[in-house]
């Protein structure tokens, strides 16, 4: 490997890099991914990790907020845990190892490990940008995790449910999933700290929608409070392809999730709803890059955010049209509520548009709760704190509403009212 | 939808080579030698007989820009300037500053009138229905005549050239020079503190309503100068001020530079309001010439109550870099913003505001309209900022956009940091030709469909225009060559 000594690395770089020559000797990974894993690091070590000059991570000054990075922890016990939904197929990664006990129905699946092992997992493996900071780390160390693929034509009755859970340490996991042509699906990623040990967990996931096939991802963050979580999910739509994209972040103290979606196909529809409960310490960036690469494709993007203690929090939403992309039709909305005067939240919505037949709209606001909403309640004899608790609730779990399915609704609205109950 | 159309022709209309102020007057100038050192800034300097501390100022500020980079982050694009290969200095011979006008050379009071612009007092008198508006016009480098100096002097209104204010009230320079804007701030408003040459200087004292609008009229001519206009407006406890500045440049083939700064200061319960009408030429239809527009401006709502408000119509430059903005220091102070962007053919433009709340009660209003035509690029870059003891700052931000045509491009770019819980921000932005909302809105209450259209029309175009000043708003409409119709959101 070819050392370079040119740029002065911080401790957590210096750490990054030390526990990359720790462990690439038992990295899975043939030639070709043992070499691209090489150059990601490289990379890496070349440019650092991003600071704020940096426009995409403007808000999220990494070099800055990532200080330490955890000791491995590769024995801790952790075990499997009861899926949200009952009737789930279980795909289980603990302490960053799938376990190969699997049981697919009307799907198949295999660990990611195989596929780093005999190469075809290469790929995949690139930063998307000279940015791309998440693709680097995870490109890096990613040890495993799921490669999923659905079955042209498929309609699956039941969730699948990728539990990721840890007890510290070092954790980076990659799911990609396939979903062939009219593939009806529900995956739910769950991102869970079993320990308060701190852990840095990167995690990508790669969905691919061919044409015409209807997916709802739902990806939960429950990170712990110690835990820095990196997460990707990279995903191209085909034509026709309907994707219902569930983002909810309910843990970690730094947390990154980048969302860069490409919809590559005509009539393809993208519904992103993301909620972001923050509390504690937690600085949380929810980073969005969305190409409407062709004609007629729609999108509508709701982020609710709520905040309390000294929690930080930022929403990045870009919306692209090329050229020629007429009659996109995109809607973003990102609405947070301040709980407490330590809190802050910062949003940059952007749109890059070229293409001149087109509907793009964005709006964001921040506030407190209404007052007029409040007294309302207040009036019909509801005492304020909990009046303004079934506000709050009421704000979120309106995204959750919308799933309309009473399996997935139930035990999302359960999540955000145990979370908020506990930080409110 | 006809208002669409209508509004799509009416832009396609402005054809980019019928720049109506493209013309050159020939007169003799005194120039600087071409390039920036120490030198220049001395000579400058001597040429404006400035006191000593005003030199050390400017070389401060030069060492300064030496050790600093161009900004690139911006939407725009554009060969490396050579900042050596531009005059600092030209100035029409005979004009030592602003004198009476009857010494002012002929040639230059037909090139104003040439533009529209009234110089001379009587002829503004003549017209009694028209509103009087003061005029300080800069040719190139220098500042060759402002109207109505005494009659403005009587009700206690100092306005002048920024040179003549820097001999003649250097305390007040002094104390307020580079307050909002410090020499420090970035790449071209340091450039501008080394070699700035001329601009307006306003001070409005206590308690003064200011008689008349107030307008300066910036022309770049000479080939290869560049223009630093510096200005700087004090509005005193409780007065008011209305302010319009205008440009124009002849059509070049080569791109011309033109960095200015403005800084306005609101003390308690005061009052600017700043419109621009900027034209310069924004180069030909295949993107040759054109003038590079690096300005920073900046209001400070220093005191308690205090307001300022810019409104800017933009059609010109190749390049735009602009960001009017306000800092709302003062309890219950407010800012607002109203622009308008027209970009056709090759110019690009990146301009916005930033709203930085420190104060409490403080309230901001941004409204920015952008039309992009040929293969512009038209983007809205801002910032709203609520600071931790701003309590009950509010803003509300709209941002639309219209593309005609498929080869040009529309951006928004905003960035809204809030760290106050009791604030209440309102960020809206949409790219698209009418809302149907809004149509469905006045069509269920029985207003036929163009009806409907003509009134949201109508309602939207006042939002930008009504913020002008009368005489300006006509100006500008004619100056755009086109209603807002279309581009509603």
């Amino acid at each position: 490997m070819n050392m370079q000594t040119t740029t002065r690395l911080t401790t957590a770089e210096a750490a990054l890099v030390e526990a990359f020559g720790a462990q690439v000797g038992d990295l899975p990974g043939n030639g070709a991914v043992i070499g691209t894993r090489d150059r990601l690091l490289d990379d890496l070590k070349k440019s650092g990790l991003p600071t704020r000059r940096i426009e995409s991570w403007h808000y999220t000054d990494l070099k800055n907020l990532f200080r330490e990075v955890p000791e491995a922890n590769g024995s801790a016990g952790v075990s499997a845990v009861a899926p949200l939904i009952a009737g789930s197929s279980v795909l289980t990664v603990l302490q960053g190892e799938a376990d190969a006990k699997v049981h697919a129905e009307g799907f198949s699946v295999s660990a990611y490990k195989d596929a780093l092992s005999d190469g075809s997992a290469v790929k995949g493996l690139t930063a998307l940008d000279k940015d791309d900071a998440i693709g680097r780390i995870n490109g890096s160390f990613v040890r495993d995790g799921f490669s999923l693929s659905v079955p042209a034509g498929a309609d699956l009755a039941d969730p699948i449910e990728i539990q990721a859970l840890h007890a510290g340490g070092q954790i980076h996991t990659r799911f990609p999933a396939v979903f062939g042509a009219g593939a009806k699906a529900t995956i739910i990623e769950r991102h869970r700290a079993e320990t308060d040990a701190a852990a840095l967990v990167s995690s990508i996931s790669d969905i691919a929608l061919e044409d015409g096939a209807e997916v709802t991802w739902i990806l939960l963050q429950q990170q712990g409070a110690a835990d820095t979580h990196l997460g990707q999910i990279r995903v191209s739509l085909g034509k026709d392809a309907k994707l219902r994209l569930y983002v909810i972040n309910a843990g970690g103290k730094l947390v990154r999730q980048e969302l860069r979606i490409e919809v590559e196909g005509e009539g393809a529809d993208l519904t992103l709803r993301g909620v972001n409960l923050l509390g504690g310490d937690t600085h949380t960036d929810v980073t969005l890059v969305l190409g409407h690469n062709v004609p007629h494709t729609t999108s509508t993007e709701t982020i609710r955010n709520v905040l309390f203690d000294r929690a930080s929090g930022v929403f990045q939403g870009m919306i692209k049209v090329a050229p020629d992309a007429q009659k996109t039709d995109a809607k973003m909305a990102c609405n947070t509520l301040l709980m407490s005067d330590d809190a802050d939240f910062s949003v940059k919505p952007e749109l890059e548009i070229f293409a001149d037949d087109v509907i793009c709209g964005h709006g964001a606001t921040v506030s407190d709760i209404d007052r007029n909403h409040l007294f309302y309640l207040m009036a019909r004899g509801v005492p304020e704190n909990k009046a303004r608790a079934m506000l709050v609730n009421a704000f979120v779990a309106e995204i959750a509403e919308e799933l309309e399915d009473e399996k997935l609704v139930a035990p999302l609205e359960e999540l955000i009212s145990d979370w908020l109950d506990k930080h409110a | 939808m006809p208002a669409v159309q209508e509004t799509i022709d009416q832009v396609r209309g402005i054809d980019i080579d019928q720049y109506k102020y493209g013309f050159e007057t020939i007169i003799e100038v005194d120039k600087a030698p071409k390039g920036l050192s120490e030198d220049i800034i001395r000579f400058i300097s001597a040429k404006k007989q400035e006191p000593d501390w005003m030199l050390e100022w400017r070389l401060d500020a030069y060492k300064r820009w030496l050790t600093m980079e161009e900004p690139t982050w911006a939407r725009v694009d554009y060969p490396k300037i050579d900042f050596n290969d531009v005059y600092y200095y030209a100035a029409p011979k005979n004009v030592t500053g602003p004198t009476s006008l009857d010494e002012v050379d002929p040639e230059l009071l037909r090139t104003y009138e040439k533009l529209g612009i009234p110089l001379r007092e009587q002829e503004i008198l003549a017209g009694v229905e028209r509103p009087r508006v003061a005029v300080d016009a800069v040719f190139d480098s220098v500042s060759v005549v402002t109207t109505f100096k005494d009659e403005l002097k009587k009700a206690g209104v100092i306005f002048m050239s920024i040179s003549e204010a820097i001999r003649e009230y250097p305390e007040l320079i002094k104390q307020y020079l580079g307050t909002v804007v410090p020499t420090t701030d970035n790449y071209y408003a340091t450039l501008n503190a080394a070699v700035f040459t001329d601009g307006s200087f306003v001070y409005v004292p206590k308690g003064v309503r200011c008689p008349m609008e107030l307008s300066t009229y910036f022309r770049i001519n000479e080939k290869n100068t560049g223009q630093f206009e510096r200005t700087l407006i004090i509005a005193e406890e409780g007065a008011y001020v209305s302010y319009l500045e205008g440009c124009t440049a002849p059509q070049r083939d080569e791109n011309q530079l033109h960095a200015a700064v403005v800084e306005l200061v609101a003390l308690d319960d005061a009052e600017i309001k700043y419109s621009t009408v900027q034209n310069w030429f924004p180069g030909d239809k295949d993107g040759k010439g054109g003038i590079y527009n690096f300005v920073t401006k900046r209001g400070d709502c220093r005191g308690h109550r205090s307001k300022i408000s810019w409104t800017q119509v933009e059609t010109g430059s190749a390049i735009t870099w602009k960001y009017p903005s306000c800092i709302l220091r003062g309890d219950d102070s407010r800012g607002e913003f109203y622009s308008i962007a027209v970009s056709n053919g090759h110019q690009q433009i990146d301009s916005g505001t930033k709203m930085i709340h420190l104060g409490k009660n403080t309230s901001s209003r941004i409204i920015s309209k952008g039309i992009s035509a040929g293969v512009s690029q038209n983007t809205y870059r801002g910032q709203v900022s609520i600071h931790r003891r701003a309590e009950n700052a509010r803003n509300f931000t709209n941002c639309d956009s219209l593309l005609i045509g498929d080869k040009c491009g529309a951006h928004t770019v905003p960035y809204i940091d809030v760290k106050n819980s009791s604030g209440q921000i309102e960020h809206e932005a949409t790219t698209s030709k009418i809302s149907d909302d809004q149509k469905f809105y006045a069509m269920q209450r029985g207003i036929p469909e163009e009806e409907a259209i003509a009134l949201i029309v109508n309602g939207f175009v006042k939002d930008v225009i009504q913020q002008l000043p009368m005489e300006f708003a006509v100006e500008a409409q004619k100056l755009i060559g086109i209603s807002l119709e279309g581009s509603v959101g």
